[in-house]
């Protein structure tokens, strides 16, 4: 039951680094490392990064579009994410057998979807009947489709070849797709992959919709956390787009066309907003010669503009409640600067001080010591790294336990960090697991892939995969009590809270433990 | 020193062995379209040769030397599981297995140990599930023999102090009181409790009587039965001298006396294959949680090759029919899937499922349902045949992409009593298998007339009611309170 995409919710630094057990060898690491990659752009702005790794004849093929939930306006939420589905739809040659005939009923589908939300609007409601009739021609068109498309064939090219682990993922900032295949397909992606940019065919568009539907009752609508994180966000942003589910809202999926997402792919899927990772067992030259042969031919387009509107200062403490029957469910969060701010290292250091592990802060006071919650952790990267996000903490009350009490522990916390520098020892253990989890994440492929684009295109440079650590080794105590006392404070708060309904048992048995 | 026997591809994947010369593929020309390109031949893979000792204490080892990268990662299987654990003390397996680590050892308590480890950026775990324990240790090199002897300690002296029993208990009494939180997880609890009963080793749940009942004794009695070196499986990779880390856990464990159990084998499951129809009434919901299915299989039947196919066919990923009518063609669900599982040790599940918007539950279980059948009533078509053979046949190298794949499988076989080649068999099998093949198996194993069908869903929202699919059981999920 694996699923189409992922939604990514939190990127957690100590995914993201790499290398060696000393502080002093970063620098050599990286020059290790530099003499395996090799970075090229192609005319058309296209940016390639290819790290060679022999150890098995496999390779990991990923590109990482620079355009996510954050780009979307007013009335199109969830479309950089209905774009990621169509991606596996086809082409003009792939998932059809005959496209000139497809695409004129295509035309006539849009026509007819465009007189239909009309309808839907009209001053005074719509015509019943009319709005029958549109919907009957509409399904009908749909129908006269069908025996021209060849399903989920783009799919099954990969598979066939042997390919694994296909997918893609959209978040606020960005769009990921790959795929691992057996080394000797390099060319087959090369071929499916720059067609699906080049041509792409939003087919089955109405359809598909649908499953994205479905994908937000299953992540949001019928879930308490999801449902939460939805009203977390739109209310710790007022402006900033950040504050917009990536998932988009049920009204917008259902009024989204065609040519909206048609024009969409047009604005930000440009050959200069693509960054592609090839990492496995192959050779440089020969992925360069496949480029230019495939990606070259992907015309180039304007520089889509950055998102403008910066979130205004927060005035005071904002509050969330979710009434659902689930158990309650604490989240705390802080407005904090982008991933390029200098500060972003020490919120790594921190993030791991209070909240990975048995030995951090919010294990041993909430959960070890006053057992008030089950699980507590703290962390960056959500909504997303390229424009200021927030600082997260949050508690999973014990049985018996209130969102009250975790609340008051997180805060004394919080306090406690404002009010005396953390210790020698803590601070040291951050830095050592930052550069033991980075060797931990060498041998992955499409970890690595995954980790090269996002350092390449969110911060200007690979590099910084590697530079982040030298960062984190600069970070003091009194860096950290700067940052808590800046940052942490009640005016730049968003608290959220699951508060149980009543009417099931389990509320009335917290009494008894 | 690495021991390595290079397997060609040519015996594990039926493509040409060839050494790769470096010349572009498709050199210079562009492809119209991928009908037209030719592959070069696959690069060898190197099948790394995994050493295998047995101390004098019965230990067996499974030991692979890898320097890409200055780590070593150590994994056990130790034969015990819940499924051993008395009825009225469900959780106790769970709780041995997490109390062993975190209430520390005789000489060393579990907040010392934690601070020890996560100084040097190492872990060491263990874990008892339904049939088997472990054990794990993750160390950069130089600190091995911190980790090698963290996890001796906790295998063979562990403390079980009170706080940590206490406090596993406090999480065990909330993950009861969070169990009807997320529709997911209610549906897939309960689909297992009526496939394998709710009294069964395989889907019975820890409720807050049974947590109450567990007591410190009871862990140090569960421990001292089922853990020895005798009954213990330990496999090491990473970068070392082979001769030197056998040396060091033969010493490590040096002092650890056999035990003389020789557990039971795993119950196996009595199913009388009846049709039901079962709704978790939810109104706050607008999606049903959907699963159809019944009893599954052993990996060891030797229809288990048709029934990869088959399963490639019906419920794989993007390809299978099932994604392709319930998603892509009908726009009814996200996620969609099914298999045909075959356990190693007792008979897996076969289990439909689907996500759906409340209006169109009847219709989506009816769809898959159809599905099923059809693989019962048809032979497949060449082209599924095909795509499901060259995609496992081509996908075959990622079983040997990295180091931890190959060593933890060969020993999973040993547990399980799995020949060392099992891979490969299922390869040459899969390989044989035809399109009469995977129709005979689906009639001998899929029974679309016996389904048990499960929705934890808004019934008043619903396409049709429940009812035209059968006479509908309605379950009580409602937690048990203690003392009841």
């Amino acid at each position: 039951m694996r699923q189409r995409d992922r939604i990514y919710t939190t990127r957690r630094w100590w995914l993201v680094l790499v290398l060696l057990v000393t502080p002093a060898s970063v620098a050599q690491d990286l020059a290790r490392f530099e003499a395996r990659l090799t970075e090229f752009t192609l005319d058309n702005g296209l940016k390639f990064l290819v790290l060679e790794r022999h150890e098995a004849p496999v390779v990991t093929c990923y590109t990482h579009a620079n355009v996510g939930a954050v780009d979307e306006g007013k009335g199109i939420t969830g479309l950089a994410h209905i774009f990621e589905h169509m991606a596996f739809k086809g082409t003009k040659t792939i998932g059809t057998n005959d496209y000139e005939a497809e695409a004129k009923i295509m035309a006539q589908m849009d026509e007819t979807f465009d007189a239909i939300e009309a309808e839907r609007e009209k001053v005074g409601g719509p015509d019943p009947q009319r709005l029958a009739e549109l919907r009957e021609r509409f399904d009908a068109l749909q129908q006269a489709q069908q025996q021209y498309l060849v399903h989920d064939e783009f799919d099954e090219i990969l598979k066939r070849a042997g390919g694994v682990g296909l997918n893609a993922g959209t978040g606020a900032d960005y769009t990921v797709y790959f795929v691992n295949l057996p080394s000797n397909k390099l060319e087959l992606w090369m071929l499916l992959e720059s067609d699906r940019f080049l041509n792409p065919v939003l087919r089955e568009f109405y359809k598909e919709k649908n499953v994205v539907m479905e994908e937000r009752r299953l992540r949001t609508e019928t879930q308490p956390t999801g449902k939460l994180l939805e009203d977390f966000l739109a209310t710790a942003y007022k402006a900033h787009p950040y504050g917009r589910p990536v998932i988009g809202f049920m009204s917008d999926l259902e009024s989204i066309s065609r040519p909206q997402a048609r024009a969409f792919f047009e604005k930000y899927y440009r050959p200069s907003n693509l960054t592609v990772a090839i990492v496995g067992d192959v050779d440089p030259a020969e992925v360069r010669g496949l480029a230019q042969q495939y990606f070259a031919r992907i015309p180039s387009g304007p520089e889509p503009e950055p998102v403008v509107t910066v979130e205004p200062p927060q005035w005071g403490p904002r509050r969330v409640v979710i009434e659902d029957p689930a158990q309650p469910f604490v989240l705390l969060g802080y407005h904090k600067p982008n991933t390029n701010h200098p500060d972003n290292a020490v919120f790594d250091a921190l993030s791991d001080i209070v909240g990975q592990g048995r030995t951090s802060r919010l294990y041993r006071s909430l959960v070890r010591d006053k057992k008030v919650a089950v699980a507590a952790s703290g962390f960056q990267g959500l909504p997303g790294d390229k424009y200021p996000g927030l600082f997260l903490f949050y508690a999973v009350p014990a049985r018996g336990h209130t969102n009250a009490e975790c609340e008051q522990a997180l805060q004394a916390e919080i306090e406690r960090l404002k009010r005396e520098p953390v210790t020698p020892e803590e601070l040291a253990k951050a830095k050592t697991r930052a550069r033991a989890s980075l060797v931990r994440q060498l041998d992955s492929n499409s970890g690595l892939a995954s980790q090269l684009t996002f350092y390449e295109v969110l911060t200007g440079d690979w590099r910084n995969l590697f530079r982040q650590l030298d960062r984190i080794d600069k970070v003091t105590a009194e860096d950290i009590q700067r940052v808590a006392n800046r940052y942490f404070t009640t005016s730049n708060q968003t608290v959220g809270v699951i508060e149980t309904t009543t009417g099931d048992d389990s509320a009335a048995e917290g009494s008894r433990t | 020193m690495r021991h390595a026997r290079q397997i060609s591809m040519a015996l594990l994947c039926g493509v040409m062995l060839a050494t790769w010369t470096g010349v572009p593929a498709g050199a210079g020309a562009r492809a119209a379209s991928y009908k037209q390109l030719q592959y070069p031949p696959l690069h060898e893979v190197v099948v790394p040769d995994v050493q295998r000792v047995t101390l004098p204490n019965g230990m067996r080892l499974f030991v692979l030397e890898d320097h890409e990268l200055p780590l070593i990662n150590m994994s056990a299987r130790i034969r015990v599981g819940s499924i051993y654990e008395p009825a009225d003390k469900v959780g106790l397996a769970d709780i041995t297995g997490e109390v062993m680590r975190t209430g520390g050892t005789t000489s060393r308590t579990g907040d010392e140990l934690d601070q020890q480890l996560e100084q040097i950026a190492a872990s060491v775990e263990t874990g008892i599930g339904l049939n088997s324990g472990y054990a794990s240790v993750s160390v950069l090199k130089d600190d091995i023999d911190t980790g090698l002897s963290i996890l001796a300690d906790v295998l063979m002296h562990p403390a079980f102090r009170a706080d940590k029993i206490e406090l596993a208990k406090v999480q065990q009494r909330s993950s009861i009181s969070r169990r009807n939180d997320e529709p997911g997880e209610i549906a897939a609890r309960e689909f297992g409790s009526l496939i394998y009963g709710p009294d069964s080793v395989y889907a019975r749940t820890t409720e807050y009587a049974t947590i109450d009942n567990i007591t410190r004794d009871d862990l140090v009695a569960f421990h001292q039965r089922y853990y020895g070196p005798n009954n213990m499986m330990l496999a090491v990779w990473g970068d070392f001298d082979a001769a030197q880390m056998i040396a060091k856990i033969e010493q490590a464990f040096a002092g650890w006396e056999k035990t003389d159990i020789e557990p039971a084998p795993a119950p196996q499951v009595e199913y009388d294959w009846p049709a039901t129809v079962n709704l978790v009434a939810r109104a706050d919901l607008n999606q049903s949680n959907i699963y159809v299915g019944h009893i599954g299989g052993l990996r060891s039947d030797p229809d288990y090759f048709a029934l990869t196919v088959m399963n490639e066919i019906l419920g794989g990923s993007f390809t299978g029919r099932l994604f392709k009518n319930v998603r892509s063609r009908q726009g009814l669900a996200y996620s969609v899937g099914g298999t045909y599982s075959s356990g190693l040790d007792h008979r897996g599940v076969f289990r439909m499922g689907c996500q759906t918007k409340a209006g169109s539950t009847v219709h989506a279980i009816q769809a898959m349902i159809d599905e099923a059948r059809r693989m019962t009533t048809d032979e497949v078509t060449d082209e599924e045949l095909k795509l499901a053979k060259e995609s496992y046949l081509n996908s075959f190298v990622f079983n040997f992409d990295s180091t931890s794949e190959v060593i933890t499988r060969l020993m999973t076989y040993e547990y399980f009593g799995y020949p060392e080649d099992f891979l490969q068999q299922t390869r040459a099998g899969v390989e044989k298998v035809t399109k009469a093949d995977v129709l005979r198996a689906a009639r001998e194993h899929l029974r679309p007339d016996k389904m048990q069908i499960l929705v934890v869903g808004q019934p008043d929202a619903f396409d049709e009611p429940l009812s035209t699919l059968g006479s509908v059981n309605t379950i009580d999920i409602t937690i048990p309170t203690p003392g009841q």
